[in-house]
């Protein structure tokens, strides 16, 4: 189900553009990264792809439906969204029941809910914790809820918004499990995140937006090492992808397996 | 709530908006005539919204608000209205003559109470309120509490909407039938609930941070400007409000 | 006499089962930056509320030990007057605003307001600090209407602004740009050159390694190792604990493997990696 948002412009008030003319192609089963600096216009992008906001001019397209002729719940069954903040979802008495809340909302089989929620508590590694009231969790759990919630749903779309903030090196590495697998089963993720190695290792596609318009596009190979167009979204390059660069190395590195390879290949 | 706007009703010390605002009130319940309230609401409200440019704001929250009020003051009353002069029966109402009068008087009160405040809220800035009370010597964690309150329902706004999002997006259906929109309750209105419980402690620490309760004396970065006129006018509104108080007791004894 | 002295610190929430530090010793220097770091749980928020007073004045439970700032215990002193010595900007940006503020610009004058601040001098005082956080252009903004990131940087300068001897900042990083987060370790690098204390929980090791002078890694409640930058981040210990560590550490140290990273010790900054990989 590919994603096609053709010349979208976005203003919360008269005097408060957001964005400023997006045009972009996302095919199905890509992983994509949305980077940019605070104020950039990611969340505000982000948004318009589940209905929740509209476009004020231009349109944007899930498959062949319209956003502005689907209500947010009927794109629900296509597109979901983990929001930033999870304490603005959380409201069952159980982590199970939380989880289960989505896929019933979509009408699914009990069977294939059952199923769909033993997996999605499995990948964030909630199994064990399913009857637990989500407020007794810590704010690192209560987002693995939250996350979760969203991945039982089994949409073809799944978008992230910073999951990776305030998290530490463990739950990181859990939510890119999370992503390699849902890559693995042909789904598309979209992520915004301002952890910049982490985007290098884990997306084939990153998007830089700056001022609400698409500053860089492309692999993470082709954006990430373009430091100075970087700067002005206030993004660094990779740390690694800078190291490279600052002892020589011809191509441009952003991983680390990368980085020793050159490196051996350097020294012969 | 609050809405700027460049106007005199605006730049009146918050303290005499209080006073007015007490005062209205105060007449509104104290003086007889079944329609005191709607004149009132007529003749001063109204016009001191316009005065204060948020005439319209203040005509649609109104509605807004009295509306649930209307319906079932009016339903109840045309269901239980015992004996009188019957204006039609429909079904199992059977609305009288009497009973709908005493609907309306009694509306007019409850839209007296919602348009009073409303002009309050509209045209005064919270944190100059708070500095006006405590420069009129009210401890500031009581000015703050008034202050905050006055804010909890475009705060329970916001963040409604959000959490109203983030249901939509897991596929809860919010349009529909009553039925949908009652089943939609839970999911919107627990996380608000439980949200602000964590907030109310989260707050707590965030203004304790910043000295709330140090025992220096406060100074404040706005200026409220005040005038003699404005005091003047304020010791004749309490003169008049004591006045109204004495009276409404005195007729109804 | 250390600036900041803490002794046998255990303490254990109201609710909580077990004691979520325990057996905290540690001493702080007037003027240094301390960055804490360990797992989400390990109790880096406890322990800046307990440099706070907020711990226990505030969240009460079982405290014992000592937290003494410039000679004072935070036990027998009231919280009220604690925080005038002792700024906190705790994790959590959305609920950090007063809520009685109708702009950015005042918002930032509450704290001063609260300590009696003339008005002239607040206005220049939250105008340089605005200047110094980068948000002078938010001064007329709701504080309500802004960007995660952008609220972030209001907690601060509302802290920063009220000038506390010893600056307690618990993640104050966590949803800003990648630059914008260096530049924000670079002021409070600044101020602490000038002579402000700071203490600050953070998960971002690059910037911690540049900026920092001192690291104190938690591990369940305990200080499993403490030092210098370049000590901590590149210990074994670290590594086998969980701890997350940054690219040039973690490269350097599998380069090492394959020698191809020639020196005893391993890289923390970009500089220092560039220095060891380079080509002789
Ligand atoms: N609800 C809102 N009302 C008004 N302005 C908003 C609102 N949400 C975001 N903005 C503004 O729109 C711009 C883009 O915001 P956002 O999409 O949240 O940025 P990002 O996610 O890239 O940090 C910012 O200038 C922000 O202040
Ligand atoms: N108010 C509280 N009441 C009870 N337990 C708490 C409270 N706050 C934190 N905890 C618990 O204390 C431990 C340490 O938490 P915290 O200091 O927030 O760690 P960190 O900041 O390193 O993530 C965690 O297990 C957490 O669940
Ligand atoms: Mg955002
Ligand atoms: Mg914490």
């Amino acid at each position: 189900m590919n994603i096609t948002i053709s010349d979208l412009h976005f203003s919360y008030a008269p005097n408060v553009k957001a964005l400023n003319g997006i045009s972009l192609t996302i095919n199905a089963g890509e992983q994509v990264a949305i980077i940019g600096q605070n104020g950039a216009g990611k969340t505000t992008l982000v948004r318009h792809l589940n209905g929740l906001l509209k476009p004020t001019s231009g349109s944007v397209s899930i498959g062949d439906w319209d956003t502005t002729k689907h209500s947010v719940a009927k794109l629900a069954s296509k597109v979901g969204y983990v929001f930033q903040n999870p304490d603005e979802q959380l409201f069952s008495k159980d982590v199970l029941t939380e989880v289960e809340f989505g896929p019933k909302n979509l009408g699914y089989k009990k069977n294939k809910i059952d199923q769909l929620v033993k997996r999605a508590l499995e990948l964030t590694e909630l199994t064990g914790k399913q009857e637990t009231n989500p407020y007794d969790l810590s704010p690192t759990w209560r987002k693995m809820v939250a996350l979760a919630s969203i991945l039982a749903m089994d949409t073809p779309i799944v978008i992230f918004d910073e999951p990776t903030t305030g998290q530490d090196f463990t739950n990181i590495t859990r939510i890119a499990n999370v992503i390699a697998e849902l890559k693995k089963t042909g789904k598309t993720v979209i992520t915004i995140t301002h952890d910049i190695d982490f985007c290098a290792e884990n997306f084939e596609r990153v998007i830089a937006l700056s001022k609400g318009q698409v500053l860089l596009d492309g692999s993470p190979r082709e954006i990430l090492g373009q430091e100075e167009i970087l700067a002005q979204t206030y993004v660094d390059p990779p740390q690694l992808t800078r190291l490279g660069k600052k002892i020589g190395l011809q191509e441009t590195v952003i991983t680390p397996q990368e980085f020793l390879k050159a490196l051996a290949q350097r020294a012969g | 709530m609050y809405i700027a706007r460049a106007s005199g009703l605006h730049q009146l010390h918050p303290l005499t908006k209080v006073l007015l605002t007490f005062c209205l009130l105060i007449a509104g319940l104290a003086l007889p005539g079944n329609w005191t309230s709607y004149l009132i609401i007529l003749l001063v409200i109204f016009p001191l919204s316009v005065w204060g440019k948020v005439f319209p704001n203040l005509l649609r929250i109104t509605w807004l608000v009295s509306l649930p009020f209307a319906i079932s003051v009016i339903l109840i009353q045309s269901l239980f209205w015992g004996t009188g002069t019957p204006l039609f029966e429909f079904w199992i109402f059977a609305p009288k003559l009497e009973g709908a009068r005493y609907a309306v008087i009694s509306l007019g009160k409850i839209i007296l109470v919602m348009s009073d405040f409303l002009l309050f809220s509209l045209t005064t800035r919270p944190d100059a309120l708070m500095i006006a009370l405590k420069q009129a010597g009210m401890p500031s964690s009581i000015a703050y509490i008034i202050v905050t309150t006055l804010q909890i329902v475009p705060s329970f706004q916001r963040k409604g909407a959000t959490i109203l999002d983030a249901q939509r997006s897991r596929g809860l259906e919010t349009e529909g039938n009553l039925f949908v929109r009652a089943k939609a309750l839970v999911p919107i209105v627990l996380p608000l609930v439980l949200g602000s419980l964590m907030e109310v402690e989260e707050r707590a620490i965030a203004i304790e941070a910043r000295a709330f309760n140090s025992r220096q004396t406060e100074t404040s970065l706005i200026e409220i400007p005040d005038t003699q006129l404005q005091k003047n006018f304020r010791t004749v509104i309490l003169i008049v409000m004591f006045l109204l108080i004495i009276f409404g007791i005195l007729w109804r004894l | 006499m250390a600036f900041i002295n803490i002794q046998n610190l255990t303490y254990q929430y109201p609710t909580a089962k077990a004691p979520v530090l325990q057996n905290i010793n540690l001493q702080i220097n007037e003027g240094e930056f301390v960055a804490v770091i360990g797992a989400n749980g390990a109790g880096k928020s406890t322990l800046c509320y307990a440099l706070a007073g907020f711990v226990p004045h505030f969240f009460k439970g079982e405290f014992s030990g000592v937290v003494e700032v410039n000679g004072i215990q935070s036990s027998q002193a009231a919280l009220a007057e604690w925080v005038l010595n002792v700024g906190l900007a705790f994790q959590n940006p959305f609920n950090q605003i007063s809520g009685a503020k109708y702009t950015v610009f005042e918002e930032i004058a509450f704290g001063l307001e609260n300590i009696g601040v003339e008005r002239e001098q607040m206005k220049s005082r939250i105008e340089a600090a605005m200047k110094l956080t980068g948000i002078a252009e938010l001064a007329d903004r709701s504080p309500y209407s802004l960007s995660g990131g952008q609220q972030q940087r209001v907690a601060l300068t509302s802290i920063l602004v009220m000038q506390p001897k010893l600056l307690v900042l618990d993640e104050p990083t966590s949803q800003m740009d990648p630059i914008g987060t260096r530049e924000i370790f670079a002021v409070i690098r600044d101020l602490s050159n000038s002579g402000m204390t700071v203490v600050m929980a953070e998960h971002k090791m690059e910037w911690i390694a540049n900026f920092a002078d001192r690291v104190i890694a938690l591990k369940d409640g305990q200080i499993l190792l403490e030092g210098k930058p370049n000590e901590v981040l590149t210990s074994d210990v670290l590594a086998e604990n969980g701890f997350g560590i940054s690219r040039y550490t973690s490269t350097a140290r599998e380069a090492q493997k394959r020698n191809l990273w020639k020196k005893d010790s391993l890289p923390v900054t970009l500089e220092e990696a560039v220095e060891g990989f380079r080509r002789k």
